[in-house]
């Protein structure tokens, strides 16, 4: 009995100093206020669920919690189950569990690069505005207008402010020209064609009746079109004008939660994988072949074989992640910009927003951290229960 | 029900020179049992599961009931298959193992339930239908695999040595029960085993492998009686037969001081000088010293109690030979007897010493 209290007195006294001694003063410093000197009872778990700001890092939390753990699982059984059928599966395993060797500082800095708004600069839009465009035309001129709507020559001079540009009545015929009217150097006069104005190629010019397009076609390479003549107008649409298409504003205060996801689940990806391939590697192959012979499609084998025997692996990630996701602080620190911080808000950024940044409020901060060991709490408790069972 | 053909069926791991399956060619009847026996590595399961679709075919074809099926995947098949290890479905009761194959189907639930009960009485499984596979003994592991080839009533049933991680006496049980199942239900099967007793005892015929090619198919009857070459000769009956190859006389083969008659016909297509000779170790008799039989030192003694086996050495032309002769448990000699062996009549077996070709 003595022996066991000399052996285990060294880690109990760490124990005691550095987790519970902690764990009951912040208990005790949230029941006082920013000086802590007064004692509020209460209040700073009131303020907890009713100030807007906490409002919001809660529900974000609820949103990191329901999307963040498993987008993770998913993504690593989807990688595990890839990489356990090609022949470089290790090589592939090492380039996906790479970013488990970034500190989150960097990969935070990374992926504000990533999500820079301007498609040429933020890979993300790159990709994006890549695929859009490929799908629909760009704008030949975004932002430029015409210089009058009044041309009866069917010429269109066209300067750079954006205007709207309503249309033109073809008088004779219907071939005619845009061109850019402005001449280098100076010297041009509006609305005329001088020497050295170039004509646009690749505008589209339509001819409408009675708000109908009845014919349409694209100026040539020196500005000139050609339309039927008839009893129509011709205009501009003012598609040729309008502003490209340039992606999402992934910092922006609408998606800048989701976005921070996609990069921890860039980060964790490789963690779950590995978990989840160790646990591949454990079932036995000749269940799958059954299931094949039994009439399985893969994905069958998949749904109804492969994953209910990876049951245990999948839940352990799970629930490693939703107390990893409880506690993100330094991903939404780094990565949303300081004007959408209190949109991207988390419990824990939210504790050091208020203990340290500014409010210096140590006891509203000490009742979030409470708070948050409140809820990392049960998921622990699952955890050692479940090494408890297979120990 | 069906037959199922191998045409010139090829095998090749990548990165390997040697053909896993070489040119397989083999019919099997519509209801037969045939087992595919041979050394580990000679290519049997590889063979199984080129049938099952598991193991891609490199050459040749693969036909069952007439349809090639070389570039089928397994589930269009119509196959089902009893592994090694059985193969259940860990996180599924019994029931739900033998039904999986049905629901995938779209089999409707009063069939299902109907064929897994009737599959269940018939393997003795009734009681254990809710218990999940680790809940069972190896023994109804073993049944409900089988359970799950049975309720599919497919056209083909395959199975993989599926009695080898069995105890000795379940394994002889369970070998007579499987066999007697096949014959009930008439459907075709191809059965892989390393154990020629099983072989032997299970199969309609028995097909013979080594080194991914085939070298007999034939009843075990016949291939006990008439092996086609030294490797089945060996391979078939337990102890192995004595197989030593000795210099030819003109009217036969020269065992030292023993000459076992060879027929002209034999001595002619032998050819020069050596010949192989076996004779099985219950083809044999202990005869008096007087009677011409070889002299062996018995170095062992196994002891059945209905036989014994004499294991020993004889000098036959120079050099120390190993022989295995059966004999009566009553009468067996001791260590270091000298005992004198004669084969019996005409059951010694005759093939040409560099091929290792039969002669009739």
């Amino acid at each position: 009995m003595k022996r066991a209290a000399v052996f285990c007195g060294p880690a109990l006294v760490l124990l005691a100093a550095l987790v519970v001694y902690p764990i009951g003063y912040t208990i005790v410093r949230s029941l006082f206020g920013g000086d802590g000197e007064s004692f509020v009872g209460l209040a700073n778990y009131q303020e907890i669920f009713t100030s807007p700001e906490t409002l919001t890092a809660l529900r974000n939390n609820a949103v990191w919690v329901v999307l963040a753990p498993s987008l993770v699982t998913i993504a690593g059984l989807f990688f595990a189950v890839l990489t356990d059928r090609i022949r470089w599966a290790s090589a592939v395993k090492v380039v996906i569990f790479l970013p488990m060797a970034i500190s989150f500082l960097a990969a935070g800095v990374t992926w504000r690069m990533v999500y820079e708004a301007d498609p040429d600069r933020g890979i993300a839009n790159a990709a994006i505005v890549t695929v859009h465009d490929a799908f629909a035309d760009r704008p030949p001129y975004p932002g430029a207008r015409l210089r009058s709507t009044e041309d009866t020559a069917g010429r269109f001079a066209v300067v750079g402010v954006p205007a709207p540009a309503d249309g033109v009545q073809a008088t004779e015929g219907g071939s005619g020209v845009v061109w850019l009217d402005f001449a280098p150097g100076g010297g041009g006069r509006p609305g005329v064609i001088d020497p050295g104005e170039k004509g646009l190629p690749g505008v589209r010019v339509e001819a409408v009746r009675d708000g109908k397009v009845v014919a349409e076609t694209t100026t040539g390479p020196d500005g000139r079109y050609t339309l039927p003549a008839g009893d129509h107008t011709i205009r501009l649409p003012d598609s040729n004008f309008a502003q490209p298409f340039n992606g999402v504003d992934w910092l922006g205060p609408s998606v800048v939660t989701p976005a921070i996801i996609g990069a921890y689940v860039w980060i964790w990806a490789g963690f779950a994988m590995v978990l989840i391939s160790a646990g591949l590697a454990g079932i036995p192959r000749e269940t799958l072949e059954a299931a094949r012979i039994d009439g399985a499609s893969e994905w069958q084998v998949l749904r109804r074989v492969t994953i209910p025997q990876l049951r245990p692996v999948l839940v352990v990630v799970w629930v490693t992640m939703v107390i990893n996701v409880l506690k993100v602080f330094d991903l939404v620190l780094v990565l949303a910009p300081e004007a959408v911080q209190a949109d991207a808000n988390v419990v824990a950024l939210q504790m050091w927003r208020v203990s340290f940044g500014g409010a210096r409020d140590l006891g509203l901060g000490s009742a979030l951290g409470v708070l948050l060991f409140l809820l990392v709490l049960p998921a622990m408790l699952f955890n050692l229960r479940r090494l408890r069972r297979e120990g | 029900m069906a037959t199922v053909s191998y045409k010139g069926a090829t095998r090749r791991y990548p990165g390997t020179t040697r053909n896993a399956v070489d040119k397989l060619d083999l019919e099997i009847g519509d209801g037969e049992f045939l087992v595919l026996v041979g050394p580990s590595g000679c290519g049997k399961s590889t063979s199984l599961r080129m049938l099952a679709g598991l193991e891609d075919v490199d050459e040749g074809a693969i036909l069952i009931e007439g349809k090639d099926v070389t570039n089928l995947p397994p589930k269009d098949r119509d196959i089902a298959m009893v592994f090694q290890n059985y193969a259940l479905y860990p996180h599924m009761t019994v029931y739900e193992n033998m039904a999986f194959a049905l629901k995938l189907r779209k089999t409707s639930k009063d069939e299902i339930d109907r064929r897994v009960k009737e599959a269940a009485k018939l393997l003795q499984l009734e009681e254990y239908l809710s218990r999940k596979p680790k809940a069972l003994s190896g023994g109804q592991r073993q049944r409900v695999a089988m359970g799950r080839a049975i309720v599919r009533e497919p056209q083909v049933f395959l199975m993989d040595e599926p009695l080898s991680n069995l105890d000795a006496k379940l394994r002889v049980q369970t070998r007579s029960q499987i066999a007697s199942l096949q014959k009930n239900l008439g459907i075709t099967t191809v059965y892989v085993t390393h154990d020629q007793v099983e072989a032997m005892t299970m199969g309609h015929r028995v097909a013979v492998m080594l080194d991914g090619v085939l070298q007999q198919v034939d009843t075990p009857r016949n291939l006990y009686d008439s092996p086609a070459n030294v490797f089945v000769a060996g391979f078939i009956g337990s102890p192995a037969m004595n197989i030593k190859t000795v210099t030819l006389g003109a009217d036969g083969a020269r065992f030292g001081s023993m000459l076992m008659p060879l027929t002209r016909e034999q001595v002619t297509a032998a050819g020069d000088g050596k010949v192989t000779v076996g004779f099985r170790p219950e083809d044999t008799d202990l005869v008096a010293p007087s009677e011409g039989g070889l002299p062996i030192v018995v170095d062992l003694v196994e002891e059945l109690g209905s036989d014994a086996y004499v294991y020993g050495h004889a000098d036959v032309n120079g050099e120390q030979e190993r022989f295995t002769v059966r004999t009566d448990g009553r009468s067996a000699p001791s260590l270091g007897d000298t005992v004198y062996v004669k084969p019996r009549g005409a059951h010694h077996h005759v093939f040409h010493a560099e091929t290792g070709v039969r002669i009739a």
